[in-house]
């Protein structure tokens, strides 16, 4: 074995940091997703309706039980294709709709974790079910919700990795690309490595922030 | 969508079926030691051991996956022929790597909700470190164990569909197969995701069978 080549790395860079940036714009995307399938899904599974508690239940239950390749696959093959989606539409809505089950349980979890007494009180004061939703329960619930969501959100960065499979050029394909036409896996291959440490790092680190962000005031 | 294509497509893609389990089971034979010992490494009171397996949960548990199956399968080989392994092995490899890091939390977060006064209660009967971690606290903690253990079994089963990226013939390899070759996507992916669901339908009662075994008995 060689000694480890830098340079290949400043080579690759330019190459390296473009498919960063659509892992990024995947990750954004799809967590903008995940979120708001996640919220609607909580919210339905807490439902009087009970064919939306079913349909929330069984959104959750089909999601999680699936591998999100087999998700994406779906997305890509025969959403995509019927639909005429791009492979980057494709993964952000394979990602989005797997994750967002995950985020449903989140999200559900945090507002279960609300007082009882504060439903009570907002219906005895007159409140619409929309309005004490969005006014009193989701603004108590989110500080309970914060730690899992954050890293649940690091899993979903990982998971961008994911498109590759579906042909999309992200960090990890692209890396894999380089890696066989430069003949240098190890180095560029740990160089992504790097990278996907520094996002998911610096997400670790926030979440602590985000907690104190969203903590009560004394 | 067509029934009748879909049950005839089943029993090519359950070829991969005992190649997806095997995946699974090795995976698990592996990462289990692997994560007690990380566990214990970091619970220790020597700083290095809890460096290693500190940094080893922050490097594995900070990228994707797919990224340490590539790395397994492309880049180790570079160091030595030692390394060259199959793909099959590799994926192994990776999973095992993989699912120690989220198991030696699962275990390390069990250890330390058991009871303090235990440990103390164990060193004043002067028994030795290794005595009652074995005897005292660890089956104690199995107890808080089960739940995110199996909850990552579950996950590891899931992310075996991974190893498709190293062209390990699993389930969801075969699928990608038959799609290419019927030119038909939606029956070969129901399949798949009728059989996965199946799969972890039954895991997940299997994890509540054995939480309600390890319960206290009252």
């Amino acid at each position: 074995m060689s000694d480890f080549d830098f340079d290949i790395i400043w080579t690759t860079w330019p190459i390296l940091r473009d498919a960063t940036w659509i892992s990024i714009k995947l990750f954004v995307l799809s967590l903008i997703l995940a979120t708001a399938i996640g919220l609607a899904v909580a919210l339905m599974r807490m439902s009087k309706i009970t064919p939306l508690r079913w349909f929330a239940a069984i959104y959750v239950w089909i999601f999680r039980g699936l591998p999100a390749l087999v998700i994406l696959f779906i997305a890509f093959f025969w959403l995509g294709n019927n639909l005429g989606l791009t492979p980057f539409q494709s993964a952000i809505l394979g990602l989005g709709v797997s994750s967002g089950a995950y985020k449903a349980e989140i999200i559900r979890a945090g507002l279960l974790a609300v007082d009882r007494g504060q439903y009570e009180a907002s219906e005895a004061l007159g409140f619409t079910k929309v309005h004490y939703m969005r006014r009193i329960i989701i603004p108590q619930g989110i500080r309970v919700m914060v730690p899992n969501y954050v890293s649940n959100s690091t899993l979903l960065f990982k998971s961008t990795s994911l498109a590759t499979v579906i042909g999309l050029n992200e960090l990890t394909g692209r890396a894999r690309q380089l890696a066989n036409s430069t003949f240098q896996p190890i180095e560029i291959l740990a160089a992504a490595g790097v990278i996907y440490l520094v996002f998911t790092s610096l997400m670790t680190l926030s979440q602590g922030f985000i907690e104190r962000r969203f903590a009560l005031k004394t | 969508m067509d029934v009748g294509f879909i049950i005839d497509i089943m029993p090519e893609i359950l070829e991969g079926f005992s190649t997806t389990v095997r995946l699974f089971l090795w995976s698990m034979l592996f990462s289990t030691p692997l994560g007690l010992a990380l566990a214990l490494m970091r619970l220790s009171p020597l700083g290095p051991f809890r460096w290693v397996a500190g940094f080893y949960g922050w490097l594995v548990r900070g990228i994707p996956l797919i990224l340490i199956m590539f790395y397994v399968f492309f880049a180790l080989p570079e160091f030595g022929e030692a390394f060259l392994l199959s793909p099959f092995w590799s994926a192994v490899a990776a999973l095992s790597v993989w699912t120690a890091s989220y198991q030696a939390e699962a275990i390390r977060s069990g250890v330390l909700a058991v009871d303090q006064g235990q440990f103390e209660a164990a060193e004043a009967l002067g028994m030795t470190k290794l005595h009652y971690m074995r005897r005292i606290v660890l089956p104690q903690s199995v107890r808080i164990i089960v739940p995110p253990f199996t909850g990552n079994a579950i996950n590891t089963l899931k992310q075996t569909s991974l190893a498709t990226v190293i062209t390990v013939p699993e389930m969801s390899l075969l699928t990608t197969r038959i799609i290419s070759r019927e030119f038909n996507a939606l029956e070969p992916l129901l399949a798949l995701a009728i059989i996965y669901l199946a799969l972890t339908t039954v895991l997940v009662f299997a994890q509540q069978g054995l939480e309600r075994a390890f319960r206290l008995k009252a």
